[in-house]
């Protein structure tokens, strides 16, 4: 609705991106995150939107659970802070 | 699987979308009617991404709620014009009958609401963080069973409103819907409603109690979104039943 630079948004705005990772729409399901053993509904995380795609963070302790990125040498998805994703 | 969406799991395509009529709803704020074909459906409260290519090929991309229930066959996008926005200003000064832009969608399971959720709806919004909500809206008002429901919308005056004729339409023939405004800095004469930024008082007042088991929906600037959902948490709701979309460049 906005096109400010306003970075910190919910999980559920990184849906649009994280479709060109999954099939399925990721961010109704559950992660764990590895540092403070929360789980939260994908949709319910803090996500930092940048350039090229996004970080995604626990939204009980701030650890990055995902980051989502986009380059010319393909999508990468790292998610070494999160335990799982339970779909 | 709790994905919400309608229809198999897909890739995530790049449609056409026509624009077949465009609604002025406030001086900054405008609707425009789309026809996209081969549209699989949607939930209330998804969104879409809408991506614009210049003719060098510079690409721009914005994410915009859909404020259409799944019952309507155009997809309405609710666009307010921001200061240097290049996409809003493109999609509210050139953008005619007819046009054609690029969007894909709908997107996202989390952020929705059917009447088959349950409730009692309870929706929290300020500026145009009511056009998600409106979807959630349009389509309980098209169902004869219609549970209790709540939309406090928090607006700087009573003209920049959004859909205010359609919400007072709804609230007069529909007993179980409240609509309640806060107008922050201009109130119309003899204005009684509340005339300042939500805080816990007007949330006790005007919310669902926590024993009512409302389904939350909290839409607008971040700032907004937060405070709006601690004072929820504060006041005794679960907050794994309070729902938030914050405004920006991907979201909102």
């Amino acid at each position: 609705m906005s096109d400010n630079d306003c970075y910190v948004l919910d999980g559920n705005a990184a849906a649009g991106l994280l479709h060109e990772f999954f099939v399925v729409d990721v961010t109704t399901a559950h992660t764990r995150c590895g540092g403070c053993g929360a789980t939260h509904v994908l949709g319910a995380l803090r996500v930092y939107a940048v350039p090229m795609g996004a970080v995604l963070r626990c939204s009980s302790c701030q650890r990055i659970l995902l980051r989502a990125v986009k380059t010319p040498h393909g999508r990468w998805l790292e998610m070494s802070g999160a335990q799982y994703l339970r779909f | 699987m709790t994905d919400g969406t309608a229809g198999p799991a897909r890739r995530l395509e790049w449609q056409l979308a026509e624009v077949r009529d465009i609604v002025v709803e406030t001086p900054r704020v405008k609707s425009l009617l789309t026809h996209v074909t081969g549209w699989r459906g949607h939930l209330p409260g998804q969104h879409v991404d809408i991506r614009l290519t210049a003719e060098d090929g510079y690409q721009a991309q914005r994410s915009y709620s859909i404020a259409s229930p799944p019952e309507d066959e155009l997809i309405e996008l609710t666009v307010v014009q921001v200061d240097n926005g290049e996409v809003s200003a493109y999609l509210h000064g050139e953008l005619r009958r007819g046009d054609r832009f690029e969007l894909r969608g709908p997107i996202g399971g989390y952020f929705v609401w059917t009447t088959s959720s349950g409730g009692p709806l309870q929706l929290i919004c300020a500026g145009s963080g009511v056009a998600p909500l409106m979807a959630m809206l349009r389509h309980r008002d098209r169902r004869a069973a219609r549970g209790p429901a709540l939309l406090l919308y928090s607006s700087r005056s009573l003209e920049e409103v959004i859909y205010r004729e359609e919400l007072e339409t709804m609230a007069r023939r529909d007993r179980d819907l409240r609509v309640v405004y806060t107008l922050t800095s201009k109130q119309p004469e003899g204005w009684t409603g509340y005339r300042r930024r939500i805080d816990q008082a007007m949330l006790a007042e005007s919310c669902f109690p926590p024993e009512a088991n409302p389904r939350s929906f909290v839409c607008g600037p971040t700032p907004f979104v937060e405070s709006a959902s601690r004072l929820l948490v504060e006041l005794g709701h679960d907050p794994l039943s309070i729902k938030t979309e914050r405004f920006g460049p991907t979201g909102g």
